[in-house]
């Protein structure tokens, strides 16, 4: 039997692509549009694999929301208490809103908890998507984890801003040092703002990679461990011991990106609205 | 900045090629996850949150309400029971004073009614003393009727046998006044 090259292979199936496989039909052909010339950078604006499943993850919440808010709303007109799947829903869009947002930004927090709850449940779908026979995690993309990281800096920065004002937004960047006063106290300060500014750019960064490298170590893990049966496979009276054991350990890790897709995206969020309540908080 | 995204999207340039590994970068998702998180939001924000916050904010108000009921229900009988106990209790008072003040009028009627029972004794003793007396002073009369008739008697028998003896009249004279005053 030959051994395929098991890092191409791993690589290949985490990589964005243009096609999407779909069960029984065959692969989906993506349309290809031409390059768009935005200054210096090229852009093709083209639809990928990750960019379907996108719009999958977001059907899929919105569908989840609504059904749900439709269910209690029903619930609600017959006097009864709410139960099962609507319940449930129900729970989690009231942890998201009040341990959350509400715990971490504050009072302010209800303006934020629906920008924070739809972060919350896109990031989930996104990353549970990659669990799913044939799917794709768009999460696992450093572009979709960093536009995702670069509305969380805006949302910060400009929250920060209209909270602060002017003069208060300034002093995040070149703050004003205690027990100081005088040339001293501003040359101090104006030595602090490449620091300050640096600190403001590693958050969206930080975002960025955490779950880019989360999600996708993951399935580096499961590919690393099928391939194992592909390494392995050949030894005559061992092969189904190989696979059996192979398949056991990727059924252990896929538990763990279960726990994994939830954590991260509670993670995300729960760190978007730590920075936007520092930002709010800052004096 | 622009050096960093040239650097990013070297791969890029080569438009004909399909994405080989997780670590390229296509800015065109950007657009995409942008354009899909935003309307995301906006339906979500417009369609679903309400229904399930709102729903869950009623029930959140209802049942504040009715715990304020509660707690007012619960005030409410506390202050019903203080008012009966209080009743209660100046009720008691009531009975008591009720009590004593019979118990005092019956002090009074005793002792009125002893007081009046040792008048009338008294009252009877005197009349009985003043009878005594009346009774008394009736016999010593009649007494001394009898003895003046017993001592004529005797005087009248004394004078048959010593008729004219003077001095013998004198002695029983002497000696019916002797009687007299030693009574």
């Amino acid at each position: 039997m030959q051994v395929p090259d098991i890092g191409e292979v791993v690589l290949h199936h985490t990589a964005d692509a243009w096609t999407v496989e779909l069960p029984f039909i065959g692969e989906w052909h993506l349309p290809r549009w031409p390059d768009v010339h935005v200054g210096p950078l090229v852009v093709n604006l083209s639809p990928t694999k990750h960019v379907v499943f996108l719009i999958v993850a977001a059907i899929l919440v919105f569908l989840t929301m609504w059904l749900a808010g439709r269910s209690l709303k029903k619930q609600r007109a017959h006097e009864r208490a709410p139960k099962g799947f609507a319940n449930a829903i129900e729970a989690l869009v009231f942890f998201v809103r009040d341990e959350i947002a509400i715990a971490n930004i504050g009072h302010d927090g209800a303006k934020f908890a629906p920008y924070i709850m739809t972060l919350f449940f896109f990031i989930l779908y996104c990353n549970l998507l990659g669990l799913v026979p044939y799917g794709s995690t768009p999460t696992g993309n450093l572009a979709v984890t960093g536009a995702l990281a670069l509305t969380s800096f805006l949302v910060i920065e400009v929250s920060g801003f209209l909270k602060l004002g002017p003069k208060g937004y300034l002093h995040t960047i070149f703050p004003p040092v205690p027990g100081m006063k005088g040339v001293g106290a501003t040359v101090m300060s104006i030595a602090m703002g490449p620091i300050e500014l640096l600190g403001k750019l590693v958050k969206p960064f930080a975002l960025t990679v955490r779950l880019f490298g989360n999600m996708t170590a993951g399935h580096f893990v499961i590919l690393s461990l099928m391939g194992l049966i592909f390494l392995f496979g050949h030894l005559t009276g061992w092969n189904w011991a190989i696979g059996f054991s192979s398949a056991a350990l990727v059924l252990g890790i896929m538990l763990l990106e279960l726990f994994v897709a939830f954590l991260q995206a509670y993670v995300f969020a729960l760190l978007t609205a730590v920075f936007i309540g520092l930002m709010q908080h800052e004096h | 900045m622009t050096a960093v995204v040239l650097a990013l999207q070297e791969g890029e340039h080569a438009a004909a090629r399909a994405p080989s590994s997780p670590f390229e970068v296509n800015f065109g998702l950007f657009f995409w996850t942008w354009v899909v998180f935003i309307l995301l939001l906006a339906v979500l924000y417009k369609f679903a949150f309400p229904a399930i916050l709102k729903a869950t904010e009623e029930r959140e108000q209802r049942i504040k309400h009715q715990l304020a009921e509660a707690e007012r229900m619960n005030a409410e009988a506390r202050a019903m029971m203080e008012q009966h106990q209080r009743l209660l209790a100046s009720a008691k008072e009531q009975a008591q004073a009720l009590i004593n003040e019979a118990k005092l009028v019956a002090q009074h009627e005793r002792e009125a009614l002893l007081q009046k029972a040792r008048d009338e004794q008294d009252q009877i003793l005197e009349r009985a003393k003043r009878e005594i007396e009346a009774e008394r002073e009736r016999a010593v009369a009649a007494l001394r009727r009898e003895a003046v008739d017993l001592s004529l008697a005797a005087a009248s028998k004394l004078l048959q046998e010593r008729l004219d003896d003077e001095a013998n009249r004198k002695l029983v004279t002497q000696y019916l006044g002797s009687l007299e005053t030693k009574h």
